[in-house]
């Protein structure tokens, strides 16, 4: 006897399910936002591009990008030319928030299932603040994964991958990831 | 599992058509309310609009409160304040907004203050920061291109802060729209011409942008159909009723659009020379909307090749070979323009406008690359290319 009503007999097999439980994903959300802060500020201390863009941002700004309940987040703030990680986000109030409704979107964006511009498209993530200088922080992480990513990785995470020549990309990724690698064993910035 | 997502709000009831501005006093007497007060602005009250307005609700045995008509051309916060007080103080309890977009804009900011009783309405500033419904809200357009009454956004002039402060809530929305002819009937040629185009670029935007979806396309297809048959019979007759308001129709529709799939890089640059020059938004969108969607060809070339049966009807979009139709379609727009340009003098190019030097360029390309709808436009901008698009818009 069918007892589903909704299912009828020949119908075919469930889809898959949502992937990982949402406790894997938001442990993997917190490790890509801690990763993509620390590489952020360390594309903004290396790039020309980058740093121009956060020249223009105004003194004392700073930014977050969260999931909706507050956690995994990481939260940053100019420091002169450059972008630097805040350690005890809770003591500053950010001028921008890019704040996704929910971990899976987070972890849709972030496993580069899904673009950041179709992240927006799709409602999944919300801005909070001046539109202005959140398209700048927007061009800063896109040039930022542009660089430090493969190409066949990036272009999945952008809208489109920008034209920046292999060795020019390889030589800036090496800076890089050797700053990053030095500011891990510095202690962040807060 | 399909990746396929999408979110579609429209909650705003239209009641549009012949003798439409009748049914205020039952909309209002539904949502308890008894005395509305009216926002407007100058212009709208000397041509009488208001007037009209006030007769439809009072025929039915309808009270009507103040008239709030001190909305300047691009609002401002102590409009707001102002207006927000004569709700208060004279005990009103519901807004009927009469105008354009400040004025829209304008009133769904009141209404903000209006429902709590006063205070400072920045604190609501920003996305999402309303938790409740709002005062009954009947806005009545008198313009046929901004669609603001129906959108959840309203953007006020700041002069304390020297800047624009956005408004986004869901509950900013009207309840009703009213889409009346007798309306628009007086709407000089150029401002008919600017505001019609400026609906097209809402729905060819929304169509061919990164939030498009199924609901957003069908409203966005019936609002082009309806433009590109009425716009120029009415700029040749500005006293046809029904062109009035098959354009009233489709400003509403191509808003339903652009809210549920937002503009992109047409708006970005309409919205920096407006800013910069004053340039009137519906003659900026005109001018960049052939340049943009050229630019834009390499990402959405089917989508631009689909508006050409909205545009010029199923004949001509099956007489055209598939390659062809992106180049017929924007070729269609670029005679609209041309159309307008004869018969109202609407600028075709930024030379035209008179207004912009080609030297200011730059400067314009640099300043809408921050422009937040730059993240829905199909293709990503550098500098480089906005300043190709600019120049090709300029002659």
């Amino acid at each position: 006897m069918n007892r589903n009503p909704h299912k009828s007999i020949g119908d075919p097999a469930p889809v898959a399910g949502p992937g990982p439980s949402y406790s894997v994903q938001r442990r993997y959300v917190a490790f890509m936002m801690w990763l993509i802060a620390r590489l952020l500020q360390a594309a903004s201390a290396v790039d020309r591009t980058i740093r121009s863009d956060v020249a223009d941002l105004p003194e004392g700004f700073s930014f977050c990008m969260r999931v909706r309940s507050g956690t995994p987040a990481l939260t940053m703030k100019k420091s002169g030319d450059g972008l630097a990680v805040v350690r005890r986000s809770s003591e500053i109030r950010p001028t921008l928030a890019f704040e996704f409704k929910h971990v899976a979107h987070a972890f849709l964006v972030l496993s580069f299932q899904e673009s950041t511009p179709r992240a927006f498209a799709n409602d999944r993530l919300s801005i909070d603040g001046e539109f202005t200088n959140a398209m700048k922080v927007l061009r800063c992480l896109n040039r930022m994964q542009a660089l430090v990513l493969p190409r066949f990785v990036a272009g999945r995470a952008l809208k489109e991958y920008p034209a920046i020549g292999l060795a020019e990309k390889l030589a800036l990724a090496a800076r890089i990831y050797g700053r990053f690698v030095i500011d891990l064993f510095r202690r962040d910035s807060s | 599992m399909t990746d396929h997502y999408f979110e579609f709000s429209s909650p705003v009831k239209l009641v549009a058509g012949f003798r439409a501005l009748e049914h205020i006093p039952f909309e209002l007497e539904t949502r308890g309310a008894t005395r509305p007060l009216i926002v407007s602005d100058k212009g709208v009250v000397a041509a009488g609009l208001v007037e009209v307005v006030m007769a439809a609700v009072r025929a039915e045995g309808g009270n009507v409160g103040p008239v709030f008509d001190d909305v300047p051309p691009d609002s401002s916060m102590e409009a707001v304040e102002a207006g927000a007080r004569v709700y208060l103080e004279s005990g009103c309890d519901a807004i009927i907004a009469v105008g354009g977009g400040s004025v829209m804009d304008t009133a769904k900011a009141m209404n903000i203050m209006a429902t709590e009783g006063g205070g400072d309405p920045r604190r609501f500033a920003g996305y999402n920061n309303l938790t409740h419904r709002l005062k009954p809200f009947v806005a009545i357009p008198t313009t046929a291109g901004t669609g603001s009454e129906v959108t959840a956004i309203s953007v006020i002039k700041d002069r304390e802060a020297g800047s624009k402060t956005f408004f986004f809530s869901q509950f900013l929305l009207p309840d009703v729209a009213v889409l009346d002819p007798r309306m628009t009937l007086k709407l000089p040629p150029m401002i008919t011409a600017a505001t019609a185009m400026d609906a097209l670029t809402h729905a060819v935007e929304a169509y061919t942008c990164l939030g498009k979806n199924p609901l957003s396309d069908a409203y966005a297809e019936a609002a082009i159909r309806r433009i590109s048959r009425w716009m120029v019979p009415v700029l040749e007759n500005p006293q046809d009723g029904d062109g009035r308001l098959a354009l009233a129709e489709a400003a509403a529709m191509a808003g339903i659009a652009f809210s549920n799939s937002p503009v992109g890089l047409v708006h970005a640059l309409a919205h920096t020379v407006g800013a910069m020059y004053g340039i009137h938004h519906g003659a900026a969108n005109s001018i960049f909307l052939p340049a943009v969607l050229r630019f834009n060809l390499p990402r959405c070339r089917d989508q631009i090749g689909d508006l050409l049966l909205y545009l010029a009807g199923a004949d001509v979009y099956a007489g055209t070979s598939v390659d062809r139709r992106p180049e017929e379609a924007i070729g269609r727009i670029e005679e609209l323009k041309e159309k307008a340009h004869a018969l109202c003098g609407l600028p075709r190019t930024l030379a035209e406008t008179g207004k912009v030097s080609r030297d200011a360029l730059p400067e314009v390309a640099t300043r809408s690359l921050d422009d937040g709808t730059m993240v829905m436009n199909p293709r990503d901008v550098t500098y480089e290319q906005a300043l190709e698009v600019l120049e090709a818009a300029w002659d």
